[in-house]
């Protein structure tokens, strides 16, 4: 069942996310099924697979945006990462942090069930 | 502002990504209506089709098929969307400095921050914006773009703050008789002609370091270092509309208070150039003049004279003279009427006459108020000849072209007829002609609805304002007044009597009745009474009487008509 207490086990910034919503809880809960939405993460390892590094970026640039804006700190801060390195055009393997960020997703959405 | 006027405004919100939109819209509802957009290409045309509604737009940096830049160049080159504040969100620093050269106002960072700043920012940029556009409109003249004078006179004076130059000019431009232009070429013509002047005037004070602004209607000012060739600057602002300025009655006027005074006001320093630059209105000969001393005593008498009037109203300095007006076409000179005069007997400045003190109260619109006077005290006399000698006398009393803007000028003329019990018939209104031609619409409804009360009108200085033929056939009149600079030189033969004859020919034709005023010679008479003009005054036949001489002229009249009636008798 999803909840505060659920979000603050599983590791993210409740408190600045429910800020950011005036802290209508209600509203933030609302908005984190559509954040893991799992066809958006997979979109992206595709991209990553094919190596199409600008599109990459962009699909992981919003992603990390959503994130942030959530507070969803675990599957945030890899996407963060990956997305600086892919900012930079960087030409490298990319499974391990696609993996991880898809991983927490996977986490999560256990833990909400 | 924002909070200050109670409207919603409406803010677009371009972001692509659902989640964030929410967010955002979250945040904002409260204060505003929210519109969105989600690509660069339907941002467009939702900015285009709401530009009149957006107060501000939040946009998303990061947008797939036209980014957030394409955005901002896009309403960065319109004259119309530039004006929109844009907040851009975004997570990168490093695009903040493009962002804010393409126009944008401020930034939201990514992940939001508190929900508050990003309210408060938002707040910020509107009232920012709507302020600006409330300062440029009041600020700048809409049709020049010049200063608007109280900015003008605003700016004037930070200048002196903050630069000491030593030595000003305080300079006064218009365009005499301007309203021809409009009336004769057309509104635009005269727009044209104001803008023009405009664009010269702020290329003058920005080639000598000074500030221009719009005084009025037609009236440009300038606040230079001293040193510039008064000619020169007279020819630069001319420059282009020789066609329409160069005639003997349109043309431009200047007038320079000289290296300035800076004990006194920006005002009245300027009030100072007016001063000179209406010491020369109505001389084509001469367009520009400086203030000097002459000017000064006269403003200072002027002054003085603007202070007393209230106080010599009260106190009932103003003393009403009449002037005899004799019929002459019967078989004898019979008193017909009189035309009130107003002297100001001053208690220090002694008996002043009317050419001192009602051009100036015209001026400034204290005129109302002493014509007013000036209706009531002959009412009361006119009463009162009725009563005591049982002959009407009609009198004339002057409407000035102030009085005929004031509200309800008939009912309150009627009022005062009414109040000292005589009928409009005895009191006759003279308008001066040049009236007409400057305002003729209204004053045209204003004379028919004083004539519908039954007042009489009479065209004062008949000759000397410009009304074409046409017009004098369209007007509401009963008396045509020849102007004296007419009579005064007349001789048998000589052209100012053919134009005499002629407007002699004009009235009877119109089957109105000619008063000739300023005959003073026993020739100008005879011409006159055989041109077949209808009423005369001068002296001739008398100065302008206190009201105890002027009865022993209705005394005078009284006994002819007692003996005319013992004769028929007999």
């Amino acid at each position: 069942m999803l909840s505060i207490d659920i979000l603050n086990e599983f590791g993210a910034d409740t408190k600045e996310g429910l800020a950011r919503c005036l802290d209508d809880e209600e509203f933030y809960l609302d908005l984190i099924p559509e954040a893991l939405e799992r066809g958006r993460y997979e979109e992206l390892k595709k991209l990553l697979d094919e190596n199409n590094i600008p599109a990459a970026f962009e699909a992981a640039h919003a992603l990390k945006g959503v994130l942030g804006n959530l507070a969803l700190t675990p599957i945030y801060e890899p996407a963060s990462e990956m997305t600086e390195l892919l900012r930079a055009g960087k030409e490298m393997d990319y499974t391990e942090l696609i993996d991880k960020v898809i991983a927490e997703r996977d986490r999560l959405s256990e833990m909400i069930g | 502002m924002v909070s200050q006027l109670n409207v919603r405004r409406t803010i677009l919100i371009v972001e692509d990504e659902p989640i964030n939109r929410k967010m955002l819209e979250n945040i904002v509802k409260d204060s505003y209506d929210v519109i969105f957009a989600t690509d660069g290409l339907k941002t467009i045309d939702v900015i285009r089709e709401n530009s009149d509604v957006i107060s501000l737009i939040l946009l998303d940096l990061m947008m797939p098929d036209m980014d957030g830049y394409e955005v901002l160049e896009f309403m960065h080159n319109d004259k119309i969307l530039k004006q929109i504040p844009v907040i851009v969100c975004t997570t990168e620093r490093e695009s903040e400095v493009r962002c804010f050269k393409l126009g944008a106002v401020d930034f939201i960072s990514k992940p939001f921050s508190h929900p508050m700043v990003i309210r408060a920012r938002i707040d910020r940029a509107i009232e920012l914006r709507e302020g600006r556009g409330l300062i440029h409109a009041t600020q700048n003249d809409a049709l020049t773009g010049l200063l608007t004078h109280d900015f003008f006179m605003e700016y004037s004076h930070f200048r002196d703050m903050h630069y000491a130059t030593p030595g000003m000019d305080a300079i006064v431009f218009n365009v005499n008789r301007f309203h021809l232009i409009n009336e004769l070429q057309g509104r635009r013509a005269g727009d044209d002609v104001l803008i023009k002047i405009g664009d010269s005037i702020k290329h003058i004070a920005r080639d000598r370091g000074g500030i221009s602004g719009r005084g009025g209607a037609d009236e440009f000012l300038l606040y230079i270092p001293s040193g510039s060739d008064y000619d020169e600057l007279l020819k630069e602002i001319g420059r282009g509309l020789e066609d329409i300025l160069n005639n003997s009655r349109v043309y431009l006027r200047m007038g320079i208070y000289r290296n300035v005074n800076t004990d006194i006001s920006v005002e009245h320093r300027f009030d100072k150039a007016r001063v000179a630059c209406n010491s020369i209105r109505g001389n084509y000969n001469i367009q520009s003049a400086i203030y000097d001393e002459d000017m000064h005593d006269k403003e200072a008498l002027n002054e003085r004279l603007i202070n007393d009037m209230a106080r010599g109203i009260k106190e009932r300095q103003f003393t009403v003279y009449y002037q005899p007006k004799y019929a002459i076409q019967g078989d004898r000179d019979s008193l017909y009427g009189a035309e009130a005069l107003v002297r100001w007997e001053h208690p220090e400045l002694g008996l002043l006459r009317p050419d001192k003190f009602v051009p100036l109260f015209e001026d400034n619109g204290l005129i109302h108020q002493l014509d007013h006077y000036v209706w009531d005290e002959v009412s009361k006399q006119v009463g009162e000849w009725m009563v005591n000698y049982d002959l009407k006398i009609p009198v004339s009393v002057n409407v000035s072209r102030v009085d005929i803007g004031a509200p309800n000028l008939e009912e309150e003329i009627f009022t005062t007829v009414q109040n000292n019990w005589i009928s409009p018939g005895m009191l006759n209104l003279e308008i001066t002609e040049s009236a007409y031609t400057e305002n003729s619409d209204q004053i045209i409804n204003v004379v028919k609805s004083l004539r519908e009360r039954g007042f009489a009108i009479e065209m004062d200085d008949f000759g000397t304002g410009y009304s074409s033929l046409n017009m004098i056939t369209s007007l509401p009149i009963d008396i045509l007044k020849l102007d004296m600079q007419f009579v005064k030189n007349i001789h048998e033969g000589n052209k100012d009597m053919k134009m005499v004859e002629l407007m002699i020919d004009i009235a009877r034709s119109l089957k109105v009745k000619v008063v000739a005023e300023g005959v003073e010679t026993k020739e100008q008479y005879d011409l006159l009474k055989a041109a077949g003009c209808d009423v005369i005054q001068g002296f001739y036949f008398s100065m302008p009487c206190v009201p105890k001489e002027f009865e022993k002229l209705i005394e005078k009249e009284n006994g002819e008509l007692q003996r005319e009636v013992e004769e028929a008798l007999q």
